[in-house]
């Protein structure tokens, strides 16, 4: 008498294991533990969630970066983001983040680190999305600043919005962003410059950019991190003097509050 | 937990979408409730949650997710549990709903509705963790049947089995995705209305309606077109089922203007009524 044993069914975490290893393209075992339909084989049924998986990703990864695409073109896009999606997996329960590594990415990986300004462009694009949903706050009112004692400019500090980024461009990734619908895809070109300091925040639901001058950006690099504002003219006075330093800064500082740049302030 | 039905009032909704904001403020239409998927708005703050504050002033809400991954053999995420508490407070929404399916393990997200074997060990692990959502987030969870195209070897139940049990072992309920059990019966040979037949009847909370794409051999859920007849004649099959059970639009691409949205909502509405006037007569 012959005995056949039958192999040991595997357990869920097996099963899920195998389900994702094969999403993943590491390991095509959890093709034994489904079946064929009588329409479609396994294989073919499998692919819909092996290619979903990519196709998925790839249209987070295309909302995200619209400027990219133009710069690049969509099948260079297309392959970056699938060796993208293969070195960094989502770990976030939201698609909404899952494209936040890319310039990491982009930076230490050949072949595309040989394309600075690409690069820049998703830098700009991530930061412009980071602000899109970045907490909200009123901006301060020149009202509030006004009424103050002039005893209280002398330990006056401010923070800037939540949404206030800063970022510092070498090609004019800004201005180029700004024709991507215009042009066919892989068409938009980026210029090299001379390094420009740009600002991204929102005051309200629509996101801004601008670029700064040098005096500016040292300026508002120093509030953002919180120094008064007699620290904040002698950051200034190596562009203008002394003497010109606190009427340089409080017009400075008068056209971020304007601008809806400023969150809060203390003395 | 008590086993609520239709909320007041509450009878024909859609999904929120960014593309229709503005027409919603503007010219809402006959709809009389909004689903929002809860991962879009597990945000600081900005546009989105501007607008689901002021859509939720004007109308009930229902959170739908996509990421609980209730059937993982990961832990419960916690931080996402936090975060669904957070909107939770924020919304006050009817009810909050999520997929009976597993999106991913070893930390990793696949972003997809995964299917579960349908075994006793995958019953079992649901079960407990269904009670132990419910038990963080003070409620009852509404799951839904997902769209599938593979057959594990290994499920020893029938996924109407399997849902009817998980209901009844973790006191949660059931959202109907009407077009998930057609695109499923298609792909794996199983006949829809036994499918509807086997649900318990005061479990149903929510019925979904949605889109499909037909690939002759099988069926891909993919939210992107009109409803097919084939799916409207099971809808009026399920309306008959289970009576006064608030109906729901998806549309996830190629989103149309909200107009032919609210037409197409329309049409539920005739077939409930039809319906409704049949068993009345």
């Amino acid at each position: 008498m012959s005995v056949t044993t039958s192999p040991r069914a595997a357990s869920l975490s097996e099963l899920q294991g195998a389900f994702q290893d094969f999403l993943l393209a590491s390991s095509d075992s959890f093709q034994s533990e489904v079946r064929d339909s009588r329409k479609a084989d396994r294989a073919t049924l499998l692919d819909v969630y092996r290619e979903g998986y990519a196709l998925r990703l790839i249209e987070v990864l295309t909302t995200d970066y619209p400027g990219l695409i133009a710069m690049v073109g969509s099948a260079s896009f297309d392959d970056m983001a699938r060796a993208y999606i293969a070195a960094h997996p989502s770990r976030h329960p939201s698609v909404r983040w899952f494209g936040r590594s890319l310039v990491d990415f982009l930076e230490s990986t050949a072949p595309y680190n040989r394309s600075p300004a690409a690069t820049e462009m998703a830098r700009f694009e991530w930061e412009l999305g980071e602000a899109w949903d970045a907490p909200d706050r009123d901006p301060v009112a020149a009202a509030a600043l006004i009424a103050l004692s002039p005893e209280a400019w002398e330990t006056l500090a401010f923070t800037a919005l939540p949404s206030l980024r800063r970022v510092t461009l070498a090609f004019d990734v800004p201005q180029a962003w700004q024709r991507r619908e215009e042009v066919a895809s892989g068409s938009l070109v980026v210029s090299a410059t001379v390094p420009v300091p740009w600002v991204i925040w929102r005051p309200d639901l629509l996101t801004r950019y601008r670029s700064l001058e040098a005096d500016e950006s040292l300026l508002l690099d120093a509030l953002v991190a919180e120094r008064t504002f007699p620290e904040l003219c002698g950051c200034l006075a190596c562009f203008t003097g002394e003497a010109e330093a606190a009427a340089r800064a409080a017009g400075l500082l008068r056209a971020w509050v304007e601008a809806g740049m400023i969150g809060s302030f203390r003395y | 937990m008590s086993a609520g039905r239709t909320s007041a009032g509450v009878d024909f909704g859609l999904g929120l979408r960014p593309e229709h904001y503005d027409e919603i403020a503007a010219n809402p239409g006959r709809v009389s409730w909004f689903e929002a998927l809860s991962e879009n708005y597990m945000v600081a703050g900005g546009a989105p949650l501007h607008w689901l504050d002021r859509i939720r002033r004007d109308y009930p809400v229902a959170l739908h997710g996509v990421s609980l991954s209730i059937g993982s053999v990961d832990p419960l995420n916690g931080r996402y549990l936090d975060a669904l508490a957070a909107l939770i407070d924020r919304v006050q929404p009817m009810w909050i709903s999520d997929h009976l399916c597993f999106t991913g393990l070893r930390g990793l997200n696949m972003h997809d509705l995964l299917p579960l074997p349908y075994t006793e060990e995958a019953l079992d692990h649901v079960a407990e963790r269904v009670q132990r959502v419910q038990d963080r987030l003070g409620r009852r969870l509404v799951l839904e049947n997902v769209s599938s195209y593979v057959t594990y070897a290994s499920s020893q139940l029938s996924e109407w089995d399997f849902i009817a049990e998980l209901s009844r072992r973790a006191d949660c309920e059931i959202l109907l995705d009407i077009n998930n059990v057609y695109v499923s019966a298609f792909n794996h040979e199983f006949d829809a209305m036994t499918f509807l037949r086997g649900l318990p009847r005061a479990r149903v909370r929510q019925f979904h309606l949605a889109g499909h794409t037909h690939k002759g051999s099988h069926i891909i859920d993919t939210h992107d077109r009109p409803i097919v007849p084939d799916v409207w004649a099971l809808y009026a099959e399920a309306a008959r089922l289970f009576p006064g059970v608030p109906t729901m639009i998806e549309r996830d691409a190629d989103i149309p203007p909200y107009a032919e949205l609210v037409a197409e909502l329309d049409t539920a509405r005739r077939i409930a009524a039809a319906v409704g006037r049949q068993a009345a007569a």
